[in-house]
């Protein structure tokens, strides 16, 4: 097989004129070799086929367009996902024992990540909410392509949400600790694992604009202005969204 | 009476809801959904929460849970059937749409289910009715009555039988009693098994009775000791002839027939036997040499691979047949077909350590969760089984926000008050030397570590942690933070309080500013409650931020008695509303347990707490944080 093999590939680039005796000669060998070793051949080279397409076709199927809903409990994640009318929005448990499993799950084939935040509890939540963000972060930034990121201060309805400026202030400032303090943690059990991630610049303050990834502010609110029944006003949203799409 | 009925997704989509009060529904079910379906807890279906009873029934194959909450103090007994009725005509009236297992499906459905609803309540608050307790019977309708008095005279000899026909008689009708009050929960095949014999009403000879009450009695007590049923074989043909003396099988007897506990089969070759138990003993084969560890294969289908590419072409060839099996008809999941694989699962955790009856609660919680379920196309029961259970334990592992102390110092630090952690434990578990491998660590990131000796009990307790403490003093001298001391002992010796020594510690502390204090207690069995109750008092009076019980690898279904008896006697003792517990683990001797990591399962499952660290040797560096996934994958492995 080695030998036709390599005639081939040499007068491959021959003109198409040449091809017909080339092709008799070629029936010629085939029928010379061994029928049992040219079905075994043919078999391992069905099934290569095969395994690559299969890949193909699952990767295409997942291919790159979920976007991501992911949050602390109770932001309002799975009411966002409901008022929202794009399609592709995969809503993810906020619990701390899953969110980490799905996020493995789903990561790979994210477009884009709205992280959800509730903006009332902001303040007691803070700690709880930039450890996620942290997780979340680090998680996008080792993916090939990395999603583009939208923070969503939910829960604007209430009066004592605070404003998108003030999360992000207060965010750039706990996360500008946490990776300090995350990087300084003794390493796991098998420390074969990679080496965590700095998040921006190693000697400044930490800023989101640091990041390579494009990480955008937005407030928001799903219940809307007149409780359940009023249009959820997620404008804003929405245009972001169409943006990516 | 019932407090609220709710369908919800297992998405979180409220699909229908019943509310009998005015108090709305959502904190009872997020309390149940947060401590019992996502701990895994899900192998009973009720649970309580502040003054409701909440009973739930999870449906896999659509994905939705059915929850129902009454007050706690009442005894609702046509709930059970009332959960399966609804959900029976939930899933066949909403059949199409819930099938679809879409999102948008079920929001665009409406489900007006309040009519059908009302009728199945109303249907089964009649149902309980009916069947309330009857009233006693009277004297003249027992059967006491209708017997002759002449049998009922007791004469020397025959004592011991009219004893048993008494006891015997009494049994019986407690069985007859026990038939009007059967409830709509499933009443136990044993009893159901029995026939009635009182309510009958057919007039038996009076020797048939006595004969067939006796037999009922035999089968009562004989189906769990084998020996009874052989004695009462051979009583039971003795008894037909002469009125021989009864043989109580429980209450021990001189009789050496029935104390003689041979082989009754084999009469013939007794030599022949002991020398079957000779070779045994000697465990060779045949032909002396010995007999090779048989590995039988397990049978789970393609779960073992050696090489990724074998596997993938396998899972390849499989799932194109899995493709042709899918398209002629899905299966679904049922518990008889998962019985096998979750006793060889259960059976597998139990050999990696993991508790005995922890392993069987989570085996029921994944049967729970899985039954009904429709499987994928490529897969088998086996795979899907071993899916769903590694899932659940990552999902254990990871319990709650994971402990940063580094983070919580930093706050201390800004309010300038010194950290306070504890360690607590059972003797010999590894606390003094994790200890001094956390203040290491601290040490590094450069915080100030106050030790508080407060093991005023063992010998050399003292002088072990001052010898940490030069140690760690001269990998970080003074001379190299800037003249402030980095590490410092805080010690009164032996004999004093506890409690007090670690309050002057802190107070110490917060004078010297130092910025973490690290309380080393005594080790102390569970079970000794004086000891108890001082650790106790140490942490109630002392307030640390950080409590962390400390237990090693090597321990088995003793971590779960270690933290329950801790965690009672904290909570015990404690004045306050909400009493500190312990509020993360430590891990010690992970280097001497291979892939028997099951001891982690068992503490995180018990306290639902994090795994803080994880001590793999005596080292200063020999410390870890948890990786749940590997040690997940460790459990796992075959």
């Amino acid at each position: 097989m080695a030998s036709v093999d390599s005639r081939r590939v040499g007068d491959g680039s021959g003109a198409g004129g040449t091809f017909q005796p080339y092709l008799d000669s070629l029936r010629h060998e085939l029928q010379q070799t061994d029928p049992t070793l040219l079905s075994v051949v043919v078999a391992v080279f069905a099934v290569l086929l095969t395994l690559v397409f299969w890949k193909f076709i699952r990767s295409r199927r997942s291919s790159q367009r979920a976007v991501l809903l992911v949050g602390l409990c109770d932001s309002g994640k799975t009411l966002l996902f409901v008022r929202g009318n794009s399609l592709n929005l995969i809503d993810l448990p906020g619990h701390e024992s899953l969110r980490l499993q799905f996020l493995e799950r789903f990561k790979s084939s994210a477009r884009a990540v709205v992280f959800v935040v509730d903006s009332a509890a902001f303040q007691r939540e803070v700690k709880d909410v930039a450890e996620f963000l942290y997780q979340v972060l680090i998680d996008s930034m080792g993916l090939k392509n990395t999603p583009s990121f939208l923070i969503a201060c939910n829960k604007q309805d209430i009066a004592m949400a605070k404003s998108a400026k003030l999360i992000q202030q207060q965010l750039e400032k706990e996360l500008n600790t946490l990776r300090v303090t995350r990087s300084a943690a003794p390493s796991t059990l098998d420390s074969s694992s990679t080496v965590p991630v700095q998040l921006g610049k190693k000697g400044k303050e930490f800023e989101f604009s640091q990041l390579p990834l494009k990480v955008e502010f937005l407030e928001c609110s799903a219940k809307g202005g007149r409780g359940d029944a009023g249009s959820a006003d997620i404008q804003d949203l929405e245009k972001w969204l169409a943006k990516i799409a | 009476m019932l407090d609220f009925f709710t369908i919800f997704s297992k998405g979180g989509l409220v699909l229908w809801c019943f509310q009998g009060v005015s108090d709305s529904c959502t904190g009872p079910v997020n309390a149940l959904i947060r401590s019992v379906l996502l701990q895994e807890r899900g192998g009973n279906n009720s649970f309580t929460h502040e003054a409701l009873t909440l009973k739930y029934k999870l449906d896999n194959q659509f994905e939705l849970v059915f929850v129902v909450g009454f007050q706690k103090i009442l005894t609702l007994t046509y709930v059970d059937k009332l959960i399966d009725d609804v959900h029976r005509l939930f899933r066949d009236k909403y059949r199409t749409e819930i099938q679809q297992h879409s999102a948008l499906s079920l929001l665009n459905g409406t489900f007006d289910f309040q009519n059908d609803f009302l009728r199945l309540l109303r249907e089964a608050e009649e149902s309980s009715k009916i069947r309330a307790p009857t009233t006693m019977k009277k004297f003249e309708d027992s059967d006491k009555a209708k017997k002759p008095v002449r049998s009922m005279i007791e004469t020397r000899g025959e004592k011991p039988k009219e004893k048993a026909k008494n006891s015997k008689k009494k049994g019986a009708k407690k069985e007859g009693s026990d038939g009007p009050l059967a409830t709509s929960k499933a009443v136990p095949a044993e009893k159901s098994g029995l026939p009635a014999g009182p309510e009958n009403g057919v007039e038996l000879s009076k020797e048939e009775l006595i004969r067939r009450k006796r037999e009922e009695f035999i089968q009562k007590h004989g189906r769990g000791t084998e020996k009874s049923s052989k004695s009462a074989k051979s009583d039971a043909p003795k008894e037909k002839g002469k009125k021989a003396p009864r043989v109580w099988e429980l209450g021990g007897c001189a009789n050496k027939e029935v104390l003689d506990y041979s082989a009754p089969t084999a009469n013939g070759t007794p030599e022949a036997a002991l020398s079957e138990d000779i070779n045994l003993i000697r465990g060779t084969g045949p032909r002396g040499q010995l007999q090779d560890l048989d590995c039988s294969s397990s049978d789970d289908e393609g779960a073992a691979p050696n090489s990724t590419k074998p596997s993938a072409t396998k899972g390849t060839l499989g799932g194109m047949f899995g493709m042709l099996k899918g398209l002629v008809g899905s299966k679904s999941l049922r518990r008889e077909d998962m019985e096998s694989v979750l006793d060889k699962m259960r059976d597998h955790l139990i050999a990696k350590n993991v508790a005995a009856d922890i392993a069987v609660q989570l085996c029921e919680s994944v049967a729970n969760k899985l039954e009904g379920k429709v499987m994928g196309t490529f897969s088998t029961v086996t795979s899907t089984v071993k899916q769903a259970l590694q899932e659940s334990l990552v999902q254990i592992l990871q319990p709650q926000r994971r402990v940063d102390m580094l983070r919580d110092i930093m706050d201390a630090q800004r309010r300038q008050r010194p950290y306070v952690v504890t360690f607590c434990g059972v003797n010999g578990v590894g606390k003094s030397t994790n200890l001094a491998k956390i203040s290491f660590w601290l040490l590094e990131n450069g915080f100030s570590v106050l030790i508080a000796a407060c093991d005023t009990f063992r010998a050399g307790a003292v002088e072990q942690l001052r010898t940490h403490t030069r140690r760690l003093s001269a990998l970080h001298p003074p001379e190299n933070h800037g003249g402030r001391t980095m590490v410092q002992l805080f010690e009164k010796g032996y004999g004093k309080d506890a409690a007090g020594i670690a309050m002057e510690a802190i107070a110490f502390a917060r004078n010297q500013g130092f910025d973490v204090v690290l309380v080393d207690t005594a080790g102390r069995m569970q079970d000794n409650a004086p000891l108890m109750t001082a650790l106790a008092k140490l942490i109630t009076v002392n307030t640390p931020d950080l409590v962390l019980f400390v237990g090693e690898a090597l321990v088995g279904n003793e971590a779960v008695d270690q933290l329950v008896k801790f965690n009672r006697a904290l909570a015990d003792h404690s004045m306050a509303q909400t009493p500190r517990l312990i509020d993360g683990i430590v891990l010690t001797k992970f280097d001497t347990i291979d892939d028997k990591v099951g001891a982690a399962i068992s503490m995180t499952y018990i306290t639902s707490k994090p795994i803080v660290f994880v001590g793999t040797g005596q080292t200063y560096c020999d410390l870890r944080s948890l990786n749940a996934k590997a040690v997940v994958a460790a459990l796992m492995k075959a």
